[in-house]
């Protein structure tokens, strides 16, 4: 149970305090008490890491979340493309399936741009703040969109909207938080810049077809084709973004090997 | 000089660590019980040595060598002036608090 405990913490505070604080909590039997103010106690040292030895653990955090935001980019902009997609050309029974993956995808990019934008979000707080939060409110309309769907179909559901439109809107949060975020990213300069300025091409294309889908007379043909080609902008942006942290997080990963004699 | 209510929500068991500490030098577990004695409060083992961490990168304690796995901590002299201003806030503080309570009272 200590070692278990002492285990949550991070390596650099283990190797100062590890053996001290072992032989503390081997003086007296834990309580639910001490279990959860250790458990709080260690998340508080994970996420500000501080002293000498913390410096190190702070850029392999990073990089942690570099690649898991690097991997959620690929599987999201994947998932955003193959769910657009099956719903305009395999008509499903009722689309739920495609808009369950849709869902998927949205929260594969939240996760996404948390991992991505860690550095940024200390530079541009307010823009990357935003940029997930816009998000992250569409996700919650996009569910109530959906619940919509399965209980009371096409019919008016909220405000006369349609469940359809409901989730609609969260697609369109998405899109604005993504077009944020590639601004963001443009800015920090620490991402791809191609997979940014895909991004934020799609983001701005995608929204026309996105409107048109949502109201009953579309954006035209002409309208159609730039959208469609903004969606695969879009989805392409995030797949770039992410094998471009992907590949900072292995070179970092060999450079740091390279550093241990 | 570093404020002690700097250190947010761990400002509290700080200040009772300095005090503490403020008569000799005392292992984290000699701390712990001192403090739940004089206080009346347990102190959780995490939030001790998160305390004791942020007291000493702060350069309020330091570390002396271990003895069988405890290490001691005592104070510094930047601990105890800065241990001192604070208690002396706290009585201002104290002192205002009181005088207001009587003259509303009378």
């Amino acid at each position: 149970m200590t070692r278990v405990l002492i285990r949550l913490y991070p390596a650099g505070w283990r190797a100062r305090y590890g053996d001290e604080f072992e032989a503390l909590l081997e003086e007296r039997p834990l309580g639910p008490f001490d279990v959860a103010d250790i458990v709080l106690s260690a998340i508080d040292a994970r996420i500000r890491p501080r002293g000498v030895a913390a410096a190190g653990d702070h850029s392999r955090g990073v990089l942690m979340t570099l690649r898991l935001g690097g991997i959620a980019a690929i599987v999201g902009g994947a998932l955003w493309l193959v769910s657009l997609a099956g719903a305009s050309v395999i008509q499903g029974a009722d689309g739920q399936p495609w808009q369950a993956l849709f869902v998927l995808a949205l929260g594969a990019l939240l996760v996404a741009m948390i991992g991505l934008s860690g550095d940024q979000g200390r530079e541009q707080p307010r823009l990357v703040w935003a940029a997930v939060a816009i998000p992250i409110i569409g996700a919650a309309i996009s569910a109530v969109g959906m619940l919509g769907m399965a209980i009371v179909g096409d019919a008016p559901f909220l405000f006369g909207a349609s469940p359809w439109e409901v989730w609609v809107l969260g697609t369109i949060a998405l899109i604005i938080g993504s077009g944020l975020f590639a601004l963001a990213s443009l800015r920090g300069g620490r991402v791809s810049r191609v997979g940014a300025i895909l991004l934020m091409i799609g983001a701005v294309a995608a929204l026309p077809l996105l409107f048109g889908v949502a109201y009953s007379n579309g954006p035209g043909d002409a309208g159609s084709i730039l959208a469609i080609l903004g969606i695969f902008a879009f989805a392409g942006g995030w797949v770039w973004l992410g094998i471009g942290a992907i590949r900072t997080d292995r070179a970092a990963g060999i450079t740091s090997r390279e550093a241990i004699p | 000089m570093t404020r002690i209510p700097e250190f947010g929500r761990f400002a509290e068991p700080a200040l009772l660590i300095l005090v503490s500490l403020s008569e000799g030098p005392k292992h984290g577990y000699a701390i712990m019980t001192d403090v739940e004695a004089g206080y009346g409060r347990p102190m959780g083992p995490g939030t001790l040595y998160a305390a004791l961490a942020r007291l000493e990168e702060r350069g309020l304690i330091e570390a002396l060598e271990p003895v069988d796995r405890r290490r001691p901590y005592r104070l510094t002299a930047v601990g105890a002036t800065v241990l001192e201003e604070q208690l002396q806030d706290l009585a201002g503080f104290a002192r205002l608090g009181l005088q207001r309570l009587r003259g509303s009272a009378g």
